[in-house]
Order: structure tokens, then sequence, then C-alpha cells
């Protein structure tokens, strides 16, 4: 039995040498024996193959199924009909296990790019990650998203190179990748034995041993003698990983140095140091789909990434202005939580918890921070994707669920005595809209409570009646998005809707500085109305509101001015020209008048809603369109017909990027041309290519195509 | 007017004549220098001030993604911009990017044909039609002339000026007029060579063929600080 000695604890590991799995399901407290961690990487890398691999290892399922496999169950992690079907993964399911003693809790997290915000959720919660990448395809464009979160959340990373079994597998091409791709200093642990179809097991560089995988389903690890072809390649591999490794042990740069032997446990203390500091990247390597390589994986898990303990967490004290806190993760000290996502089940709302600090068990009373609700906590639960464990604690560091508590995603519990907040999580803006409507009263109600539920859970998702239409409008961060949420009105809440066209969010801005000078005055009997509102409109970059008073000497008295901001805000919110939301504006007053009685709060609104106008007209007001970064990945047969559809959209191509036999293509395309781009694009490169898209930036719409959005909101209004 | 400032400030000016462009329709331009002395950055400007007037480049790296290229020009033109206000430079900048293609490959993958045909499709497409393209990392091996040949036929063929960068080594010998190994036998198809040298906190510009003498024009360093080209100390 090897023991790997780690900076501040100590963890056994068994190596390769498994030892019989415990099924015990209590909760053991020991925290440097947790491990919080997700799985991200581009769609179709593996993500939800290899999370059904590591359950099965781990004996948390007895079958494997695959996510698009002929037994029609689907993998265990794709609970939703939708995910199943689509073989996409949408919600992330948490699920733990456990691995050498270790307790591992996995967050699967969706691949789209459109369901970032549970990305980022994720890792807002984990200690660590796997950076899955697949050996044919590399570091993909979303694979470049993710790890951009990663960075921003300090998540220490190890990658798994997948699919080594494909044709054109290079995982050495892949670290190259990562390297230049996405700047990680990556250190393979591991070298194939065998790529493609011959792909058997890999070598394991800290113990110079291969790694071979037997049986029905891998299950058996088999440890041999490196083959011999490759123990020149494996030894030059090895000395590459120390050298890179001892950078971070002097022990091991000594025991170097001094020509001592090498231990693997000075290896594996020097490569997780690393880790931790985000320094290093160690690869493994295989094919979860033919259950090569998830062991080590495993043991690399437990072994290289981060307890909870590692971690440092703040959270914000909301008593002493926002000042930051370090959270201890010591059981005794007072409870706090993040509830990082929500979730309609047969019994109600399940919330799923990370606990930063304390413990929370059944019986407590916690408290909402958002809202100073007290909650006394009925049920605690562990969930297994959709099944779940009743629990009677979850304990700093751990991950769990709580049952029928009303509360909104991104939410921090504490315990009554405190009030700390955690850091917010940062939300995206939506960028389309679907207007719905539904198709009788029972469809009404079960749309309402969907919407309800569906706004709770995903902060990028949003919802709002059109005062004007009276349209339900649903806004998110894509066409797949939105579609997807509609499909389960459909099938989760038996909603009958039909939707509208998919709009743009488009905005107004200004282009010049402008003047105004406006008298609002009204006599009709009675009291009047007086307010005299004068100043100037000019754009700013970086904020969408900014309001100044320089007003001097009382000209309107100090108890109007926020009047007049109110009037200006209102005016924001559907700009004159087209009725888009007016963003990137600096209102500036430096002058007024008001009368001693006919002067009030209501008459400076309606003043500064007059000056809005008269400025706004003066000050060049334009249209802005969200133009997306679009990523197309195809074959390089087809790279000409992808350009071409590109640049049929408005596009400009930024580059083109030569991977071998397959091609990236990156351009920036106006959302409003991406409708429908998926069809096309498969029907195009026979369903070979595709496509990743993110907000880039708003960009002025071209004259010709802001003359046709004039058009068609005249239409629309004459038709109201 | 800011688009004028900008070409009328070229210091690079100095090395070709004053208003033509430095090379012919199907002439080749080579930037030499050691790694990480300032190639790619002298590229970029010379991309850059083509673009300014208007003209079409395309970019092709050997070595680097489209995201780094990218944020070269953007760097590079940050700096070109830094005493101007920023909103004229902001709309100056989206008018110049429908200008550029960045084309990235492996080195193993790149070759004259495959070049060719992504050329052709792209003008054929009406997509893009360069008229100077920069070769960032082409390697000058053994079997470099038969591949500059390709290309030279290629730039005649479509009419562009051809801009390389070469990296030396410390340790290689020169040629005569100074001229670094790895263009030595190939040196015949350049029409100019441009050599970035390090001497002291100094980089020096020079010419080691074409455009005017270096004792006939003032001289011209690259700026450490902003890689850009400044023609006073």
């Amino acid at each position: 039995m090897r023991r790997i000695c780690l900076k501040k604890h100590t963890f056994p590991n068994e190596g390769f040498l498994f030892k019989k799995q415990k099924s015990t399901h209590k909760m053991k407290n020991a925290i440097n024996k947790v491990r919080n961690i997700g799985i991200s990487a581009h769609i179709d890398s593996g993500k939800t193959t290899l999370t059904e691999r590591i359950l099965f290892f781990t004996k948390r399922i007895h079958a494997i199924h695959d996510v698009k496999g002929k037994d029609g169950i689907g993998a265990t992690m794709d609970s939703m009909d939708l995910e199943k079907e689509r073989g996409i993964t949408i919600a992330s399911a948490a699920t733990y296990c456990e691995w050498l003693d270790h307790e591992i809790n996995i967050i699967d997290t969706p691949g789209h790019v459109d369901f970032t915000i549970e990305v980022e959720r994720s890792l807002r919660v984990l200690d660590g990650a796997i950076l899955v990448l697949c050996a044919v395809g590399g570091v993909q464009s979303q694979s470049i998203t993710v790890d951009q979160q990663m960075k921003r959340y300090k998540v220490p990373c190890i990658a798994f190179v997948n699919k080594c079994d494909r044709s054109g597998a290079n995982p050495f091409r892949v670290v190259d990748q990562l390297k230049k791709k996405l700047g990680h200093h990556a250190i393979p642990l591991q070298m194939p034995i065998g790529l493609e179809a011959a792909h058997q097991g890999v070598v394991d560089l800290v113990s110079m041993k291969a790694v071979y995988f037997d049986g029905a389903n891998g299950e058996e690890v088999r440890i041999e003698n490196i083959p011999q072809d490759l123990l020149q390649e494996a030894v030059q591999k090895r000395e590459e990983l120390i050298d890179a490794a001892s950078m971070f042990s002097d022990e091991l740069t000594e025991a170097v140095l001094e020509e001592h032997e090498v231990t693997e446990k000075m290896i594996i203390s020097a490569v997780r140091t690393g880790t931790l500091t985000r320094q290093i990247t160690p690869v493994f390597m295989g094919s979860a789909y033919k259950n090569k390589g998830v062991q080590p994986l495993l043991d690399g898990v437990t072994g290289l990434l981060p307890c909870p303990y590692d971690v440092e967490n703040e959270a914000l004290d909301m008593d002493n202005g926002e000042t930051p806190v370090i959270l201890s993760g010591e059981l005794e000290k007072p409870f706090v939580a993040l509830a990082f996502k929500l979730e309609e089940g047969q019994y109600g709302q399940l919330t799923y918890i990370r606990v930063y600090q304390g413990s929370l068990s059944k019986g407590d009373t916690i408290v909402n921070t958002r809202n100073g609700k007290k909650i006394k906590v009925g049920r605690v639960v562990r969930m297994h994707a959709d099944q779940m464990e009743d629990i009677k604690t979850i304990p700093a560091g751990y991950i769990g669920a709580l049952f029928g508590i009303d509360c909104a995603s991104g939410d921090t519990f504490v315990s009554p005595d405190l009030n700390l907040t955690m850091t917010s999580m940062f939300v995206p803006d939506p960028v389309i809209s679907l207007a719905i409507i539904p198709k009788d009263n029972t469809s009404q109600i079960n749309m309402s409570k969907a919407l309800n539920r569906f706004s709770k859970e995903d902060p990028t998702f949003r919802t709002y009646v059109d005062d004007e239409t009276k349209e339900t409008i649903i806004q998110g961060m894509g066409e797949l998005h939105l579609e997807v949420y509609v499909e389960r009105m459909h099938r989760e809440y038996t909603a009958d809707i039909t939707t509208g066209q998919p709009r743009v969010a488009y905005r107004e801005t200004i282009t010049r500085k402008a003047e105004f000078d406006y008298t609002h005055k009204k006599q009709t009997g009675g009291a009047g109305q007086y307010g005299r509102v004068a100043g100037y409109m000019e754009p700013i970059n970086g904020a969408d509101f900014v309001f100044e008073n320089k007003i001097v000497g009382g000209n309107i008295p100090t108890q109007f001015i926020a009047s007049c901001e109110k009037g200006f805000r209102q005016s924001i919110v559907k700009g004159p020209k087209m009725e888009f939301p007016v963003t990137g504006i600096k209102v500036v007053i430096n002058d007024g008048a008001s009368h001693s009685v006919d002067s009030s709060e209501m008459a400076f609104m309606a003043a500064a809603r007059g000056a809005f106008r008269e400025g706004y007209l003066k000050a060049g007001p334009v249209i802005h369109e969200p133009i997306m970064k679009v990523a197309v990945e195809t074959p390089s047969e087809f790279q000409g017909a992808v350009m071409g559809l590109l640049n049929q959209r408005r596009g400009i191509i930024v580059g083109s990027q030569d991977e071998g036999p397959l091609c990236v293509v990156e351009a920036q395309v106006p959302l409003a041309e991406m409708f429908g781009f998926s069809t096309v694009l498969r029907s195009s490169t026979q369903g070979k290519a595709q496509f990743t898209m993110e907000l880039g930036s708003y960009k002025q719409v071209p004259k010709s195509i802001a003359e046709e959005l004039a058009k068609k909101a005249e239409k629309e209004k004459k038709g109201k | 007017m800011l688009k004028k400032e900008l070409i009328l400030q070229n210091p690079l000016r100095f090395i070709g004549e004053e208003t033509q462009d430095i090379l012919s329709e199907g002439g080749f331009g080579a930037v030499l220098a050691r790694a990480g002395v300032g190639k790619t950055a002298l590229l970029v400007q010379l991309a850059l001030h083509t673009l300014l007037k208007g003209k079409y480049v395309l970019h092709i790296s050997l070595d680097d993604p489209v995201n780094k290229i990218s944020l070269w020009y953007k760097e590079v033109f940050r700096h070109l911009t830094q005493s101007y206000d920023t909103k004229n430079t902001n709309k100056l900048w989206e008018d110049l990017l429908p200008h550029r293609f960045i084309m990235t490959f492996k080195v193993e993958g790149f070759s004259v044909p495959k070049l060719e045909e992504r050329l052709t499709d792209l003008k054929e497409q009406n997509i893009f039609s360069p008229q100077m393209v920069l070769i960032d990392g082409f390697h000058f091996n053994e079997s470099a002339r038969t591949s500059l040949s390709d290309f030279k036929r290629l730039a005649k063929t479509h009419s562009l000026h051809v801009w390389f960068s070469v990296k030396t080594h410390r340790h290689e010998k020169t040629g005569p007029g100074g001229m670094p190994s790895p263009l030595l036998d190939v040196s015949d198809l350049f029409d100019i060579v441009i050599q970035l040298r390090p001497e002291g906190k100094k980089i020096h510009v020079m010419t080691l063929k074409g455009g005017p003498a270096d004792s006939d024009r003032p001289a011209l360093f690259l700026d450490p600080a902003t890689m850009l080209v400044k023609n006073n100390t």
C-alpha cells in the first residue's frame, strides 16, 4: 500500500491497486477526504459518458447506459426526458460517489453555451474540476469559454483527454493546444498505449507501469510492465514531468540534483501543489466510452484536486459595509451556505446548497440573507441525479439539498445570528426574447407555474408581460435556451402554447452631445403644474445611465432633483426612436426653474420626460444590436461553404484556424441573422459541423437594417 | 481625419518611397530577427498601415491561434492611436476589421496549394480578396526555395505583396552583406529585407536589402515599450 503525502493533509491513495469499495452512505465528516468537482467541456467531448463511467466504477450505478444508447434509458445524469432525447445535458444534476475512502460530489455541467449560467454557478461552488477534452477535436471553442470561467473562479483543474480510441486521436497535440490556446502549463501524467482502434490502456508515468482495463466494462485493472517499444518515450516523458513538478517541491529538486531516488510520493506531492495554485494542469488520458483510463483519473481527483479545506471562500458582511469575511470551514462555527440551484420535483422545490461553514441538520432554523426570512429545515437530502437519499446533516464543505424551501438561486443561508452574503454571481443580460401565447385557460395557469419556476431556477431566463400587447415575453441567452424552456413547458407542465418569432434585444443609444431646455406648464383650473429642466445629454461608455446634478443656487429645489432623475429613468425604459431600451447615456442638469405653488414632483417628472425627448432626438440616436462571437468547427472540406454562410449573414470573418482534419472559423455575426443557423449549417455540411456562439458586443445597426426595423415597428404599431 | 494623420505619421514610410507601397505586386519582403525581438509587432504595423489605406490584408500565422493574432492587432492599434479620442479610434477600428483576415495553419499542414485553394475560395465567393499577405512563422529550411518559388507565382497571379517573418539564431553565421543564413539561398526572391537588431536597450530597424540605404534615411528604432517603430531615439 502506497501513501501519498500531500501539502496539508495525508491522503491515503491506493494508486491503481484498488481496494474493495465500501458501500457506506453516511457522511463521514472527514473534510480532507471530500472532493467537490465539476466536469466541464465542449459539447460532445463526452462529459456525461465520463460521469456515467465514474458512477459505475464507484458502484453508484450497476449498469452503464450510454447517452444515446440503444437501450433507450439514457445516461443516469441526464434525468430530464428532453436531455435523453437530444443527448445533451441541460440542468446540472448533482451526485456523489466514493473512491478509495474519499467522497466525491460531482456536478455534471451542461456544455452548450446557451446554458453557461449553469456552468458558472457550478464552478462557484466547486473546489476543483475535470476539464474533458476530445483527443480528436482538442481544445475547442467551448473549452476556451469554460476555461475562462474556471480562471474567474480560480478553480484548479485536471485535464482528461477523452476519445483516444477515435480515429485521428492525438492526445499530445491536445496537450500542446492546452499550452498554446489556454496558456496552461499542461503536464501529461500518462501516455497512451496504442491509439485509435488499438487503444488498450495507459502508461502511468508516476509509477512507470502500464495499466490495462480488462473485463466486460473495464472494471478489472491489470498492472504490467511498460511494453518495450514505449519504454524509451515513457522515460523521456517522465523526465519532463519531474522537471515540471520540481518547480513546486524542494525535496524533489534536491532528489533530482543529488541523483537520489525520486519517489512517487514526491512527484504527486509536487504536482498537487502546482495544481492547487493553477500553475500546473496534470493531463490524464483514455476513453470513457471504451472504459479506459477512468479509474486512474479518479485517483487523480482524490490525489491532486483540493478538498474544501484547501480553498479559501469569502462572504460579505452586510453589517460592516460588505467587507469580505473569510469562511473558516469549521463545523463548530455558525452556518453559511449558498443555494446554487433549484429544481421542482414531485414533492416540491428542491434547493441544492453548498455549505461553506458550520453544518446544517434537520430541524435547524436558518435565515435567508436576501429577505431576512427565517426558515425551519424539514428534510435534508443528498441527490444522486433524480434519486434522493435522506441524511441527517450537511457539514461544511459538502453539497446537499433541502426540501420545500422557498428561495431563489444564488441566495445565501446563514445561522440567525449572522448577516453574511456570498459574493454575487456574474449574470449576463439576456439577448433574445420570444412571445409565448397559451392556447386556453388551463395552459395559461400551467404556463405561469412553469415560468415562475424557471425564472427562479435560472437567472438568465427572464419573463414579463408586455404592457401594450399583453403578451407574455420570455428572454434568454440564445435560441436553444428558450427552445428548451418552451419544450419543458409542453412536457413537464402540459402547457399548450404557441410561440411568436424570436426577437433580438436591440438597444438605443445616442452618438453626440445635445442640450435640452424644457418647460412643463399646465394651467387647467385648480393648482397648475410647472417645472423647467435644462442641461445636456452625452454618450458614455461602460454604463447604462448616469445622472448628474450640476444645479447651483436652487433653481430646481433639492426636493425635486430626485423626481427629475426618476423622469429621465422612466424615459430610458423605452427609447423615443424605436421603443428599445436606451443605454450608454449621461444626463446632466444644470439649470431649471420652479414655481412656489405649481411645482410638484409630478410636474418635474413630466418636465424631465419632455426634456429627455427634446434632447434625445437632437443627440443622433442610433440602434445597437447584439453581435455574437461565433465559432464554427467544421471538417476542412466545408470551410469555404461555412465562410459563405457566415458572410451571407452580415458576418465579419475574423479568421480561420486549421487544426488538421478540422478547422475552426471565427466570426462576428449579428444575432438577428443567426436564427435558424444550426439547421442551415447542418444541411450544408452533412451534419458534420457544429457551432457555438456567445455575446460579443453591441454594435450599431447598419442604416438599411435600421430603416427596415423602423418600418416593421410602424407596421406593428398600426396593427395594434 | 484620424486615418490621414495616422498615415502621415507612419515612420515606416522612410523605408519605402514616400507615398508608394514598399513592395511592388508579387514582391517579397522579409522581417528578420531573433525570437522575441518584435517580428510580429513590425508585421502587424505594416499590416495596419496598409489597412489604413483601405486595402485588404491576409495574415497567416503558422504558430499562434487567431485570438492571439487579433490581440496583437488590438494592442498595436491601441498604441498607435493612444493620443486620439477613443470614440474616433473605436469607429476606425470597426472600419478596419472587415479588411483583415487571419488564417492559422499548423506548420506541417501549410502548403502553397492549400493556401491557393483557400484564397480562390474566398475570392470566388466574394468574401475576401487580399492585396497584402503576411506570413508569420514560415520555416526557412532546405526545401524552402521550392515553396517560395510557388509562392512567388501565386503572389504574381493574385497581385499580392507578401511579407515574411524570418527567425534568426545567435549562433548562425551571416553571409555577404550581413544576410543571415536562413535567407542566404533565397535572398534573390526578396525585394526588401529588414532586420531588427537589439543593441543595448534599443532595437534598430536596419534594411539589409532594398529600400533606401540606412545612411540616407533617419534612423529607425522599435520602441521596446510599445513595439512601435519610431524615427527618433
